[in-house]
């Protein structure tokens, strides 16, 4: 899978864990804002978003403070991803 | 006991906007589910979040809540959001305790409906969800009661809401509660077999002890937990003696083994009296009641019987007095007196 496949995967788990059923995998453009303005999601739908970082990728954040970071929009979460997939393999 | 000022109602039937009782919606695969509305008063953030259940109650309470200030919020739920309650079950067994989400925790509380309207209207009165299976929405009328003698000039948003679940479905069907066989809404009062159709809504209205501008008064009210048809049938009899019945709304639901509870309910009103039935319109579910009390409300108002409804046609030719009797699982009884005003 490439990294744009990887993104559109990551785009409909996003749709689906949080049920934004009016919102398509195109509207989600890579570098919007997933809270406030772009997306407009809320801190309910920052907890469910690390369930499902754990649940589809088995990472997990430990630092709150950084859920903030690593959630900001689609290219801080791949590159999350990436580097925990990286870390994975080196062990 | 109090009156009656506003209406809303979701339903299998066209009731939340442009009500049409005359043409019967058909069941759909042995089920009577709502015809749900889209709901723009609900603020998308929450909507998408919502289960049937919820999104019913928030729809048809805020529609009220919008227009008219509450001093409290009393709803009635035997299950809540029971779908999302067993997806978070089953979310508990496959991720073994750990890497839970908490929508479907907190959306499938039964207050959880209660309080949301609580919150998205800012109303941080009385709040309380009760929970009695088939006699939660009759408590709800008790709690409300009693607290309007506390609080005369009070008004309050009172409900009831419940939701077909596909799980719980399964187990209720497994226990000989639902028809096993196919059959249509049409034929349902004809069935000689055991179960029902199950059905699904949200009725809510907003009360108070003021007659001004009120559209029907709630005079009456009695609950009863018993398998006993004859102490049923005794109680109905002593409940509408001397009073003059126009229409009994009788909770029939076409399972045989309670159709014998509403035959000795109907022997107690005179024969003048119609009788119209409506589990074939909202199918059966613990807060069906509630439902029946809105079309009782309709009724009073619109003064028209849809034809396929009756049981019995009587001499009356106006409704200012209704009767209701329903039956859940053949143990838990209520009667309502519903007065024009």
């Amino acid at each position: 899978m490439d990294r744009e496949q990887e993104k559109l995967q990551l785009k409909q788990h996003i749709i689906k864990y949080l049920n934004l059923l009016h919102v398509t995998p195109e509207e989600i453009t890579d570098d919007m804002p997933m809270f406030r303005e772009g997306l407009g999601l809320d801190s309910i739908d920052s907890i469910e978003m690390v369930v499902m970082m754990e649940r589809e990728y088995g990472l997990k954040i430990e630092n709150p403070k950084d859920g903030r970071k690593i959630l900001h929009n689609i290219n801080s979460m791949m590159e999350f991803i990436e580097q925990g997939r990286a870390k994975l393999n080196s062990q | 006991m109090f009156y009656i000022h506003q209406s809303s109602c979701i339903s299998h039937q066209p009731t939340f906007t442009g009500v049409d009782l005359q043409n019967l919606q058909p069941s759909v695969n042995n089920q009577l589910p709502a015809i749900e509305p889209k709901y723009i008063n609900i603020p998308l953030g929450q909507l998408r979040r919502m289960g049937r259940a919820l999104r019913m109650g928030v729809g048809t309470g805020i529609t009220l809540l919008e227009k008219h200030k509450a001093d409290g919020i009393l709803i009635a739920t035997s299950n809540g959001g029971i779908e999302d309650s067993i997806t978070f079950l089953n979310q508990i067994v496959d991720y073994n305790e750990g890497r839970l989400t908490p929508t479907h925790f907190v959306q499938s509380t039964f207050n959880a409906i209660a309080g949301l309207l609580g919150m998205i209207t800012h109303n941080t009165g009385y709040n309380a969800t009760h929970v009695h299976r088939g006699l939660a929405f009759e408590n709800v009328a008790l709690d409300v009661t009693m607290l309007l003698r506390e609080n005369p000039g009070h008004i309050y948003l009172i409900g009831g809401v419940d939701e077909i679940s596909v799980r719980n479905y399964r187990m209720e069907a497994m226990a000989g509660w639902y028809k096993k066989e196919p059959i249509s809404n049409t034929e349902l009062y004809a069935s000689e077999t055991e179960g029902a159709l199950p059905g699904e809504g949200a009725a809510m209205f907003l009360v108070s002890n003021n007659a001004e501008s009120a559209t029907a008064k709630l005079a009456d009210l009695k609950l009863l937990h018993t398998a006993d048809e004859n102490l049923v049938a005794n109680q109905f009899a002593e409940f509408v003696r001397d009073r003059e019945i126009d229409l009994l709304l009788s909770g029939e639901s076409g399972d045989s083994r309670f159709k014998r509870y509403y035959t000795r309910c109907e022997q107690a009103v005179s024969e003048n009296t119609a009788i119209a039935r409506y589990k074939h319109f909202t199918g059966e579910f613990q807060t069906a009641s509630a439902l029946a009390l809105w079309f009782s409300c309709w009724l009073l108002q619109n003064q028209t019987l849809p034809e396929h409804c009756i049981k019995r046609s009587g001499s009356k030719t106006a409704f200012n007095r209704i009767a209701l009797y329903n039956n859940y699982q053949g143990v838990q009884h209520s009667f309502m007196l519903v007065e024009s005003v």
